[in-house]
C-alpha cells in the first residue's frame, strides 16, 4: 500500500468532515492527518553505567512510543544520533510492548541477525536510519511478521546493528537476512550472522545461519 | 498490512521540527551527563595509566670492562682488569691514589650495653686481685726469672 493510498484511506475515514484534512504532504508544519504504522513501536535506551550500583534494569528504560510515520520522524529528528551517543549506549526499537531482552516471551524462541561494523568510520547514522525505516515500514518483513525489533550497540570495538526475530525458522529468516544485508549496504564479503537467543550464553556457539 | 518503502517514508519526513510526546530535553541531558562522566573518566585514565610498554626489548647500555687476557710464551694466561680512573703524575707514572682519611669519634652508647656491675656482690670479692706484689717475698724467692 503506497503513501497515496494510505492518505486517501485515512481521509476517507473522516466522514462528515467537509474541511479537507491536512497531511504532512500538503502542509509540512500544521498537519493533522497522520500515516498509521502497522504496530505501535517503542524506543528504548540503554544508559551506560556510571556507577557500580546500577543494575541492568535501571539502565534499560523506555523512551517513548509511536504509532504513525509523523510521530516517528518527530522523535527521530529530536533524539541524538548514534554517533552522538556515549560508548556502551544502545538504542532498541521494539514492536508493541516487547522488552528488548531474551527473557521476554516474544523473544525467547527467536534470535537475531547481527553485523558489527569494524571499518573506521561507517556512515552509521544513515545505516541506522535505513534499518529503522525498513523495520517500521515493514518492507524488510515477510507476510508472517518475523521482526520483533532492531538494536544498535555503540561500542569501542565498533557499532553493531542487530535485527531481532520471533522465531528461528530458516526459510523466512533467510529472506529477511538477505533484505537486511541490502539495507545495511553490506558487500558480498561481509558476513551477516544469525544466532538463536538460546545459544546466547554459549561463547563457542556457531551461527545458525550465515549470509 | 500497510507497508511503506524507504522512499515513501522519506517523502513523509516533515521539514519542520515537530513536538514529541516525551521530555526530550531531559533525555538529552541524561546522555550529556553520561558523556561528560566518560570524558572525565578517560582523562583520569590517561593520566593514571601505566607507562607504555613500547620500550620493551631495548636493553639499557651497561658498559662492562672486560678483563684483558694476555698469554705469555709458556702458554700461561694472565687476566688484567682495566682500572677505571688512574691519576697520572708529572713524570707520567701513575701516582698513588689519594685516600682521604677521617678520624671518627665514636661514642659508645652505654644505654644499650649491659651493665658492667656484677649481679652478685660476692663476685666483687672474687674479682679482687688475690695476689699483690710483695717485694720481700720476691727477694726470698728462688725463681730468678720472675722479673
Amino acid at each position: 500500500m503506497s503513501v497515496e493510498e494510505v492518505t486517501q484511506k485515512a481521509q476517507a475515514l473522516s466522514v462528515g468532515d467537509n474541511e479537507e484534512r491536512k497531511t504532512v504532504l500538503t502542509d509540512s508544519k500544521d498537519f493533522d492527518l497522520k500515516h498509521p504504522l502497522n504496530s505501535k513501536w517503542t524506543l528504548w535506551y540503554t544508559k551506560p553505567p556510571v556507577g557500580d550500583n546500577e543494575s541492568w534494569s535501571d539502565l534499560l528504560r523506555p523512551v517513548t512510543s509511536f504509532t504513525t510515520v509523523e510521530e516517528f520522524w518527530a522523535i527521530q529528528n529530536a533524539i541524538p544520533k548514534p554517533r552522538e551517543l556515549p560508548l556502551k549506549s544502545d538504542y532498541h526499537l521494539f514492536r508493541n510492548d516487547i522488552r528488548p531482552e531474551w527473557e521476554d516471551e516474544a523473544n525467547s524462541r527467536g534470535g537475531k541477525w547481527s553485523f558489527q561494523f569494524k571499518v573506521r568510520n561507517p556512515p552509521i547514522d544513515d545505516l541506522w536510519l535505513r534499518a529503522l525505516l525498513a523495520v517500521i515500514g515493514e518492507s524488510i518483513d515477510e507476510d508472517e511478521s518475523e521482526i520483533n525489533g532492531v538494536v544498535i550497540n555503540v561500542r569501542r570495538s565498533g557499532f553493531k546493528i542487530g535485527l531481532w526475530t520471533k522465531s528461528v525458522r530458516q526459510a523466512p529468516l533467510s529472506k529477511v537476512g538477505a533484505k537486511f544485508k541490502a539495507v545495511l549496504q553490506l558487500d558480498d564479503s561481509d558476513t551477516l550472522e544469525f544466532f538463536a537467543h538460546s545459544s546466547a550464553n554459549d561463547k563457542n556457539a556457531k551461527p545458525a545461519l550465515v549470509l | 498490512m500497510a507497508k511503506y518503502t524507504e522512499e515513501e517514508l522519506l517523502q513523509l519526513k516533515p521539514t519542520y521540527d515537530v513536538a514529541v510526546n516525551f521530555d526530550v530535553d531531559a533525555f538529552k541531558a541524561m546522555i550529556a551527563e553520561v558523556a561528560e562522566h566518560h570524558e572525565i573518566a578517560d582523562l583520569f585514565h590517561q593520566k593514571a595509566r601505566r607507562r607504555s610498554s613500547h620500550h620493551h626489548g631495548v636493553k639499557p647500555k651497561i658498559k662492562a670492562h672486560k678483563p684483558r687476557i694476555t698469554t705469555d710464551d709458556d702458554g700461561w694466561c694472565t687476566s688484567t682488569r682495566k682500572t677505571s680512573v688512574v691519576a697520572v703524575g708529572d713524570d707520567g707514572e701513575p701516582s698513588p691514589a689519594f685516600v682521604a682519611q677521617e678520624t671518627l669519634r665514636v661514642k659508645p652508647n652505654n644505654k644499650n650495653i649491659a651493665s658492667s656491675r656484677p649481679a652478685d656482690t660476692r663476685d666483687i670479692v672474687a674479682d679482687k686481685p688475690t695476689m699483690s706484689f710483695n717485694a720481700f717475698a720476691a727477694l726470698e724467692s728462688d725463681d730468678e726469672d720472675q722479673f
